[in-house]
């Protein structure tokens, strides 16, 4: 991604007086084509149905007309149009926590117990050869597509309501009580849901990445 | 030598018997990303570090990709994946024009 598109991707304010003439009615069809499969692969990966991700990207366009404004930059374009995507996707979730609950009771198994010891006076604590592995330069691995690719093939695992709340939290960054208060969740039963999704991805990262970087020395 | 040793395996079953868990510890570590543990706790979580390299990985592992996560936010669009459908991106565009011209 550009250092140009990063920036934009602070909410922008109205542009500051523009007298160009507005470029966003003239043609919204290039919106559809230039943006739509960007809003549609970011919509997928949140909702994880197809059908509901074109409606996804349907309505954000529709609000975008509504709502129109001009912008200078395609880039600053295409942070406002994700701006109204990720509002879309959270009234989606919103309507999905007052149908039904959200609780993730399946994931509640503590699937990483195979890790800790299971008795003895050392029980809980970490088996030393299954246990986190020391991860060699972490920081480089951000610059790879590859590894961005297989966090999110990881995240794409979690189960699906672990995987949303996980991507709230840690990828959109919205505060923990908002959270609740969309889904209709206990603050404790989110902690659950967070601390199994940070652990299960943590270990599919390892053994999916960090470990094949180590044996590609 | 041998002295030495006896009081780092004394030192390291005291500070095991004495602090939480490292199944707790890694409950913990996800806490404290939520909201501020208190004093007493994060002392106790220090402590254990001392003698426990795979929970200090794990702490730094998950607050390493709390940090880097929103990247993923950004980067979604770009990675390689299926993108609209032909049918889906046509019926999208006959949406907007359609509302297009009512907003004119």
């Amino acid at each position: 991604m550009s250092v140009e598109s990063h920036i934009a991707a602070v909410p922008m304010a109205e542009s500051p007086a523009s007298p160009a003439p507005s470029p966003r009615l003239s043609d919204p069809e290039r919106w559809v084509d230039e943006h739509g499969d960007y809003l549609f692969k970011y919509a997928l990966s949140r909702l994880r149905d197809p059908l509901k991700a074109e409606d996804a990207v349907q309505e954000t366009f529709l609000a975008a007309l509504k709502g129109g404004k001009s912008f200078q930059g395609r880039s600053a374009e295409k942070s406002w149009l994700v701006g109204i995507l990720k509002n879309k996707i959270c009234d989606h979730y919103r309507k999905a926590g007052r149908e039904t609950s959200f609780t993730d009771l399946e994931f509640y198994q503590d699937e990483e117990s195979d890790r800790f010891i299971p008795d003895g006076p050392f029980k809980d604590g970490w088996i030393h050869e299954v246990g986190p592995q020391e991860w060699d330069s972490p920081g480089a691995s951000l610059d790879s597509e590859v590894f961005w690719q297989t966090y999110r093939d990881c995240s794409n695992k979690l189960p699906k309501n672990v995987a949303t709340v996980f991507n709230l939290r840690e990828v959109d960054g919205v505060e923990s009580k908002e959270i609740c208060a969309m889904l209709n969740i206990s603050e404790n039963n989110l902690w659950v849901m967070l601390h199994r999704a940070r652990m299960a991805l943590r270990r599919c990262l390892e053994t999916n990445w960090f470990a094949k970087q180590e044996g590609a020395k | 030598m041998k002295l030495f040793t006896s009081l780092k395996t004394r030192f390291v079953v005291w500070v095991w018997y004495h602090t939480p868990t490292c199944a707790e510890m890694s409950r913990l570590t996800s806490r404290a990303l939520e909201q501020p543990l208190t004093l007493r706790m994060r002392m106790k979580m220090r402590l254990h570090f001392v003698i426990c390299a795979w929970c200090r990985r794990y702490f730094e592992q998950i607050n390493f990709l709390h940090e880097h996560a929103p990247r993923l936010g950004m980067r979604l669009g770009e990675l390689p994946a299926r993108g609209l459908s032909f049918e889906a991106r046509s019926r999208i565009k006959t949406q907007v024009r359609r509302n297009l011209t009512l907003a004119l």
